[in-house]
C-alpha cells in the first residue's frame, strides 16, 4: 500500500482568482470540513506536494509561475482546477490579459467548476484526483516506466472522455489563432468521438502516467491513410511529441500507399511538424470566413 | 645523536643568520628546504623511543651559554630602548628596563647560588611540542616560500621585499622555540621567550604599514609585560634559593613557590593572548598568513600555554589556580561569542585561537591530571587544525582577493580541494568525533571533578563555536551561481604543506588513542605519580573510532552522484527564471538570489563584549596577584 | 537486558513509537482545535507516500547529507539506549544535526538557507542546557554513563529541578514545536514555506521524518532519565511532559528567533546554572554529599 491515497499533500496556488475560491479552500481546512482527517495537509511547498489546487485563470503574469510550481512538484502529481475561472477562464475569459483556464499552461486532471466552488465540491474533486494519482503511481511503479519519456499505446474506450478533454484543451490554441471557436475539433461530442472510435485507430502518448497527446487515423479503403486530430497538451509542446505520434500512427497503417493530413492555413507550428515529416501541400479548401484547411500528403516509403 | 637537542636549537639559528645575508631567491629556496627537512627530521628523531641520554649533551659549558645569553639579553635591552625612542612609546623602554633591572639584580646578586642539575629536559610533553614546532613549523616555512613569492611578485610589488629578513627570522624563531621547550633552566626559557617576543614584533611589522607598526608595537608591549612577570618570577626564585629548574619547580611545595608560579602563569597568559591581553593577537592578523599560522596559532602562543600546563601541578587545588582557570574560561566564552560577529576569516580564526588557548589555560589552572591530559591533547589538535586553516585562508585570499567569509560561498566550485581541506580543518576544530571534541569532553570531565561552576563557561562557549564554524562551512557548500575553478598555479610548496596538514589532522584524529597512550599518558603519570591512568574508557574510544569511520564514509556517497535524482530549480515562490538562479522581482525586474549569514552583531556587540571581558579579566588577574602576594 | 538487545529493540521499535507519537500529537492537537484530526497511523501513511515519490533535488549532493543525518541520529539513539556515555551522546546528536544543516545549506535556496541559519541559532540556543543536563547528572550521580544513571538509587530530578525546567524549555525547541518552530514547521503550519526541509522531496523527506522519530524517542528517553529509578512514575512523567509540550504547541504562536535565543539562554542561566550553583554551594557547605 503506497499511502498515496491516505496522505495527499496539497499545494494551493491562487493564479488570478478573486479569492472567492481560495476562501473556500481554506474553509476545507477549518473544523467544519476538516480535510486533515483524510491526511490532507496544505504544504506551501511544491516539492512536498502531490495535488496542485489552482484557483483563478491564467494571465501573462502568472503563466510562468504556474508552470514553475508544477515543474517543481515530484511525480506522481495531479492538478485540480478549482472554480470556473481555473477551468475555463470564467467570466474573465474574454479579458485582454487572460489566457484562459489553467489547462492552457499545465495539464489538468480534475475540473471542479463553481463560482465560488463549494468545499464539498472541492473535497469531491480531490477524492477523484486521488484515484487518478493512485493509477499514476501504479504506472510509475511498473518495471518499464521511464520518467519523463512518452510511451505510445493504443487508446481504449475507457480513455475516450480524457481524450476528448485533451482534444478540447489542445485545440484552444487553434481557436485563438483564428479567433474562431467553431472548429469541429472543439465541437465534437463524446458520442461522436465514440462513433469515431469504432472506425478509427486511436493512439495516446503517455508521459509520467498522464495522457499528454493523442492522434487518430483511418484507412479510406483506397490506399490512403488519413491522419487527424493530432493533439498535444500545451505543457508538453516543443518536445517532439507530435512528431513521434504522427510517425507512430503512420506505422499503424503498413499497407497504405499514401498518408493525408490537414490543418488550418495559419497553424504554422503544425505545418512545420508535417513539413519535417516529409508532407507536402497539395490542396486548400476554405472552411469558413476565418479558416481555410490546408491538405498535405506523403507517399509511403 | 650527540647533542641533538643543542643541534636542533642551534641549526635554525645558524641557518637564520645565513639566510639573513642571502639575497637571491634561487639560493634561498634550497636553504629553506634544507632547513625544513632539518627541523622535521630532527624533531622526529627526538620523538623516537629509546633516544640515548647523549642527546642532552651541550656543545659548550652551560656557564658559557649562560654568559652568552646574558650578553644577548643586554643587546636586546639596548635595541628595545632604541625601538622605544624610534616609535615614541616610552612604555617599551620602561618594560625593557624593568626586565633588565630584575635580571641584572638577580644575576649579579643571587643567581649564582642556585644549583642547576639539568639544563635540558626531554620528556614526552617537550617531544610533543618539539614535533609541533618541527613538523608543523617546517611545513609552514615550506608554504611560506611560495606564499611570499606570490605576495611580493603578484600582489604587492610596491612593497619592500624583505624576504631575507623574513625567512631568517622564521628560522631564528624556530630555533628559539626548540630552545624554549627543551630547556629546563628557567633563565634559559626566559631567554628564548624574549627572542620569540622579538621575532613576533619583527614579523608583525613586516609590511611596514602604519597599521602593522602599531600592532607590532602593541604585541611587543603586551609580551614584554609578560616578560616582566617572568623576570619577576625568576628574581623571586633566585632570591629565595628556590628551584630555578622547571622540573624541580613543579615538584616543590606549592606554598613556597606559588607566587613565582602565578607570575609564570601570568607570563603565559600574555603570551597566549588571553583576556585582558587578547588585542595583540587580533591585531597581529595584519601580518602575512604564514606568520599568523606559525606564530599566532600553532607555535608561539603554544609557548604560553606550555608554560601554564607545565606549572599546572603547582596550581592544582589553589585559589590562584582557580583564578587562572577563570581567566581561561572567560576568554573562551568571550572569544567564542566574538567570533560569531565578524566576517573577516582571519579574525574568526584569531578569535577561535584565543578561545582554544583559553580552554587550555583553564585546564592548566585546574591542574588535575585529567585536566593536563585534556590540555595537552587540545594543544596537539589545535596546532594542526588551526595551522591548516590559516594556510588555506592564505591561499584563498590570494586567489579570491578577499578574506571575507561571505566571498567564500560556493568555494566548493571555485576551489574544490581547498574547500575540502578547509572543512577538514574546521571539523578538526570542533566536531565529534574529531580530536577537539575528545579534548572538550575531557575538559568538561576534568572541570566537573574539580570546579563544576566553570562548566557554565564551557557550555555557552561551546554552543557559540558550533554556530560560527557551521555558518562558514555551510557557506562553502552553497552554490547559487556557476563558478569557474580558480584553483590553479598554486605552488608545490603550498600543496605539500596543505596535504600534509590535512592528512595529519585526519591521522591524529584516527590515531589519537595511540598519541594519548604513548605520549600524553606517560607524561601525566610521571608528573602526578600515578600508577594507573587511562584518560578515556575503552568503550568511549571505540565509539569515537566508529563515529569517525562513519563520518569518513561520507565521500563515498559521491559515487552515487546525480543518480536517480531529477534536478529542478530551487523554490522561489514560482518566480524562477529559466536560468534557475534568478527570479522575477516586482515590476517585472530580474533579480539575483542573495543570501547573507547572521552575524548577530546587535546582541553580541564585539567591542563592548571585549571591553567587559578585559575589565573582568583585569579584576581576576589583580585578584590572582594580590592573593598570592598576601598569602 | 543486554545492551545489544536494547539497541536492537530501539532500532526496530523506536520509529514505530515515534510515528505513533507524531500521530497522537496530530490527533490531540486536532481535538484541541475542535476538529477530528487524521487517524493515529497517519504519519506512517505519510512516510509510505513520500517513499514512493520522485526524488527532486536542487543540487545533486544535497541528499547525501540527509542520509548521514539519518544514520548518525539512529546511531546516537542506539548509543543512548545501549547505556553508554551521555556526554558523547549529546555531542553525537550535535554532529547529526550539523549534517542536516549542511544539507540544507547545500540546497542553495533562500528558504533552505534561512531555515538552516535558524536551525543553527536554535542549536546554539539549546546546546548550553543540553550540555548542562549532562553536567548536572554527573554532579548528582558522579558518572556520565547512562546505564549507571538509569540504575541509580535516587531520582535525579529531586536534585535537578531547575535543569529539568530549563530542559523542558529546550525540548520544545528540539521537538520543533511552537513557539520555537523557527527553522521548519510541522504539517499544517508553514514557516519560511518549509524552512530547512524546503528543497528535499520524496524518500529524502521520508528519511528526515523517520530520523526525527528516532530522535524524539531518544529525547523522551532523556526526560525519563530524570525519573529513572521508578519507571512507572518515569513513564507517566514523560507522558505528562509530552502532553504539556503539545498543549504549549497549540496555545503559543511562533516567536522571533532573537527571542528564542535570548529566552533559552536566560532560562539556562537562571534555572540551569542556578541549579548547578545551588548544588555546588550545598556541597561546599557540607549539606549535601554527592561524591
Amino acid at each position: 500500500m503506497s499511502g498515496l491515497q491516505k496522505s495527499p499533500w496539497v499545494i494551493h496556488y491562487d493564479a488570478s482568482s478573486c479569492n472567492g475560491c481560495d476562501i473556500e479552500v481554506l474553509a476545507c481546512l477549518t473544523p467544519g470540513f476538516d480535510v486533515e482527517r483524510f491526511g490532507i495537509v496544505n504544504t506551501g511547498n511544491p516539492k512536498h506536494a502531490d495535488i496542485f489546487l489552482v484557483t483563478g485563470s491564467v494571465n501573462v503574469q502568472n503563466r510562468e509561475v504556474v508552470r514553475n510550481i508544477y515543474d517543481q512538484m515530484p511525480e506522481p502529481k495531479v492538478v485540480v482546477a478549482l472554480g470556473i475561472c481555473a477551468t475555463s477562464g470564467g467570466i474573465f475569459r474574454e479579458c485582454y490579459n487572460v489566457s484562459g483556464g489553467i489547462d492552457s499552461v499545465i495539464p489538468v486532471d480534475v475540473y471542479v467548476p463553481g463560482c465560488a466552488v463549494r468545499p464539498e465540491a472541492i473535497i469531491d474533486g480531490v477524492v477523484q484526483a486521488l484515484g487518478i494519482l493512485e493509477a499514476r503511481r501504479a504506472l510509475m511503479a511498473a518495471a518499464n516506466f521511464a520518467a519523463g519519456v512518452m510511451t505510445i499505446e493504443r487508446a481504449t474506450a475507457a480513455d475516450l472522455p480524457e481524450l476528448l478533454a485533451l482534444q478540447k484543451v489542445a485545440y484552444q490554441s487553434e481557436a485563438e489563432i483564428y479567433g474562431d471557436a467553431s472548429l469541429p475539433a472543439l465541437r465534437q461530442s463524446l458520442a461522436e468521438m465514440t462513433e469515431d472510435f469504432g472506425r478509427m485507430t486511436f493512439l495516446k502518448g503517455i508521459v509520467n502516467g498522464k495522457i499528454a497527446a493523442s492522434v487518430r487515423g483511418y484507412d479510406d479503403g483506397q490506399g490512403t491513410a488519413n491522419i487527424l486530430r493530432l493533439s498535444v497538451l500545451p505543457y508538453f509542446r516543443g518536445r517532439g511529441l507530435g512528431r513521434r505520434l504522427v510517425s507512430a500512427i503512420e506505422a499503424e497503417f503498413p499497407k497504405a500507399k499514401r498518408f493525408e493530413i490537414f490543418t488550418g492555413h495559419r497553424s504554422a507550428a503544425n505545418i512545420h511538424i508535417y513539413d519535417k515529416l516529409g508532407y507536402k501541400r497539395f490542396k486548400s479548401e476554405p472552411f469558413n470566413a476565418n479558416v481555410e484547411w490546408v491538405y498535405m500528403e506523403k507517399k509511403s516509403s | 645523536m650527540v647533542g641533538l637537542i643543542s643541534l636542533l636549537v642551534a641549526f635554525p639559528f645558524v641557518l637564520g643568520l645565513v639566510l639573513l645575508v642571502t639575497g637571491s631567491n634561487r639560493v634561498r629556496r634550497p636553504l629553506v628546504g634544507l632547513g625544513v627537512i632539518g627541523v622535521i627530521v630532527g624533531s622526529l628523531a627526538l620523538a623516537m623511543p629509546g633516544v640515548p641520554a647523549s642527546v642532552m649533551q651541550l656543545p659548550v659549558s652551560p656557564e658559557t651559554i649562560g654568559k652568552g645569553m646574558l650578553a644577548i639579553e643586554g643587546i636586546i635591552t639596548l635595541y628595545l630602548l632604541w625601538v622605544s625612542v624610534r616609535t615614541r612609546q616610552p612604555i617599551i623602554a620602561l618594560l625593557a628596563l624593568a626586565q633588565a633591572a630584575l635580571l641584572g639584580v638577580m644575576e649579579l646578586g643571587g643567581g649564582h647560588h642556585v644549583e642547576v642539575a639539568r639544563y635540558l629536559i626531554l620528556d614526552q610533553f617537550s617531544v610533543i611540542l618539539g614535533l609541533i614546532i618541527g613538523v608543523i613549523g617546517g611545513l609552514i616555512c615550506l608554504y611560506a616560500l611560495d606564499y611570499m613569492q606570490e605576495f611580493h611578485v603578484h600582489h604587492h610589488p610596491e612593497m619592500h621585499d624583505g624576504r631575507c629578513m623574513f625567512f631568517a627570522i622564521l628560522f631564528i624563531f624556530l630555533g628559539a622555540m626548540f630552545g624554549l621547550v627543551f630547556s629546563n633552566n628557567l633563565i634559559w626559557i626566559y631567554f628564548f621567550w624574549e627572542i620569540t617576543t622579538l621575532c613576533s614584533f619583527w614579523l608583525i611589522g613586516y609590511k611596514r604599514t602604519d597599521e602593522s607598526k602599531r600592532n607590532a608595537q602593541r604585541a611587543l608591549m603586551m609580551n614584554l609585560t609578560g616578560g616582566v612577570g617572568f623576570a619577576t618570577a625568576l628574581f623571586l626564585l633566585a632570591r629565595s634559593g628556590g628551584p630555578i629548574e622547571l622540573d624541580q619547580l613543579v615538584m616543590a611545595k606549592p606554598a613556597l613557590v606559588l607566587l613565582p608560579v602565578a607570575l609564570l602563569a601570568f607570563a603565559g597568559i600574555t603570551k597566549s593572548a588571553q583576556l585582558p591581553f587578547s588585542s595583540w593577537l587580533l591585531g597581529a592578523m595584519v601580518a602575512p598568513t604564514p606568520v599568523s599560522a606559525l606564530l599566532h596559532s600553532s607555535t608561539m602562543v603554544n609557548a604560553g600555554v606550555y608554560l601554564v600546563l607545565r606549572v599546572a601541578p603547582v596550581l592544582q587545588g589553589t585559589v590562584a589556580g582557580i583564578l587562572v582557570a577563570l581567566v581561561g574560561a572567560l576568554t573562551f566564552l568571550v572569544a567564542s561569542l566574538a567570533a560569531i560577529t565578524t566576517s573577516d576569516a582571519k579574525k574568526v580564526l584569531a578569535y577561535s585561537t584565543i578561545a582554544n588557548l583559553g580552554l587550555i589555560v583553564l585546564c592548566g589552572g585546574i591542574g588535575t591530571h585529567e585536566a593536563v591530559w585534556a590540555g595537552i591533547l587540545l594543544i596537539v589538535f589545535h596546532a594542526i587544525a588551526k595551522g591548516l586553516l590559516f594556510l588555506c585562508v592564505g591561499v584563498i585570499e590570494h586567489k579570491l582577493h578577499s578574506r571575507n567569509i561571505d566571498d567564500m560561498t560556493g568555494l566548493i566550485l571555485k576551489m574544490p580541494r581547498l574547500s575540502v581541506m578547509l572543512q577538514i580543518g574546521m571539523a578538526g576544530m570542533f566536531l565529534a568525533p574529531f580530536g577537539m571534541l575528545i579534548s572538550k569532553y575531557a575538559v568538561l570531565k576534568a572541570v566537573l571533578d574539580s570546579m563544576p561552576l566553570l562548566a557554565i563557561f564551557i557550555v555557552f562557549g561551546s554552543a557559540a563555536t558550533l554556530f560560527f564554524w557551521i555558518k562558514w562551512m555551510g557557506g562553502l557548500l552553497m552554490v547559487t551561481h556557476p563558478h569557474e575553478n580558480v584553483e590553479k598555479n598554486i605552488g608545490w610548496g603550498k600543496w605539500t604543506a596543505l596535504y600534509s596538514l590535512s592528512a595529519l589532522t585526519f591521522g591524529t584524529c584516527m590515531l589519537f588513542p595511540l598519541v594519548s597512550y604513548y605520549l600524553i599518558e606517560p607524561y601525566v603519570k610521571t608528573q602526578y605519580h600515578l600508577a594507573q591512568f587511562s584518560a578515556m574508557s575503552e568503550g568511549n574510544i571505540i565509539i569515537m573510532v566508529i563515529m569517525l569511520a562513519l563520518v569518513s564514509l561520507f565521500p563515498l556517497s559521491f559515487l552515487n552522484y546525480g543518480r536517480n535524482v531529477k534536478v529542478v530549480d530551487p523554490y522561489l515562490a514560482g518566480a524562477n527564471k529559466e536560468n534557475g538562479i534568478q527570479f522575477t522581482g516586482s515590476a517585472g525586474t530580474v533579480r539575483d538570489m542573495s543570501m547573507q549569514n547572521y552575524y548577530l552583531s546587535d546582541i553580541l556587540p564585539e567591542a563592548k563584549m571585549m571591553k567587559a571581558g578585559v575589565i573582568f579579566a583585569c579584576v581576576l588577574l589583580a585578584g590572582l596577584l594580590l592573593k598570592v602576594v598576601f598569602s | 537486558m543486554s545492551p545489544w538487545l536494547r539497541v536492537l529493540i530501539y532500532l526496530v521499535v523506536a520509529p514505530l513509537i515515534g510515528g505513533l507519537l507524531a500521530g497522537i500529537d496530530r490527533r490531540i492537537s486536532a481535538r484541541m482545535q475542535a476538529r477530528q484530526g487524521p487517524p493515529l497511523l497517519q504519519p506512517f501513511f505519510d512516510v509510505a507516500k513520500l517513499w514512493s515519490k520522485e526524488r527532486l533535488v536542487v543540487r545533486r549532493s544535497q541528499n547525501f547529507y540527509i542520509v548521514f543525518f539519518f544514520v548518525l541520529t539512529v546511531f546516537t539513539g542506539a548509543l543512548f539506549f545501549c547505556g553508554s556515555d551521555l556526554l558523547l551522546v549529546f555531542f553525537a546528536l550535535t554532529l547529526s544535526g550539523i549534517f542536516f544543516v549542511l544539507g540544507a545549506f547545500k540546497a542553495s535556496s533562500p528558504y533552505s538557507f534561512v531555515g538552516a541559519s535558524r536551525e543553527l541559532i536554535q542549536m546554539m540556543a539549546y546546546e548550553p542546557i543540553v550540555l548542562l543536563t549532562a553536567v548536572g547528572l554527573y554532579m548528582v550521580t558522579q558518572t556520565f554513563s547512562v546505564d549507571l544513571i538509569a540504575g541509580g538509587a535516587h531520582m535525579p530530578i529531586i536534585l535537578l529541578p531547575g535543569i529539568f525546567i530549563a530542559l523542558m524549555y529546550a525540548m520544545e525547541m528540539k521537538f520543533r514545536k511552537s513557539p520555537f518552530d523557527l527553522s521548519a514547521s510541522h504539517h499544517a503550519h508553514q514557516e519560511l514555506v518549509r524552512g530547512i526541509t524546503t528543497e528535499f522531496s520524496g524518500p529524502t523527506l521520508a528519511l528526515i521524518e523517520v530520523a526525527h522519530w528516532y530522535e524524539n524517542v531518544m529525547l523522551l528517553g532523556w526526560l525519563f532519565l530524570f525519573f529513572s529509578c521508578h519507571w512507572i512514575l518515569g513513564l507517566t512523567a514523560v507522558a505528562v511532559c509530552f502532553f504539556m509540550l503539545l498543549v504549549v504547541d497549540n496555545v503559543c504562536g511562533r516567536v522571533k528567533w532573537l527571542f528564542a535565543l535570548r529566552s533559552a539562554w536566560i532560562m539556562t542561566l537562571v534555572f540551569g546554572c542556578g541549579n548547578i550553583l545551588v548544588l555546588w554551594l550545598l556541597e561546599v557547605f557540607g549539606i549535601l554529599k554527592l561524591s
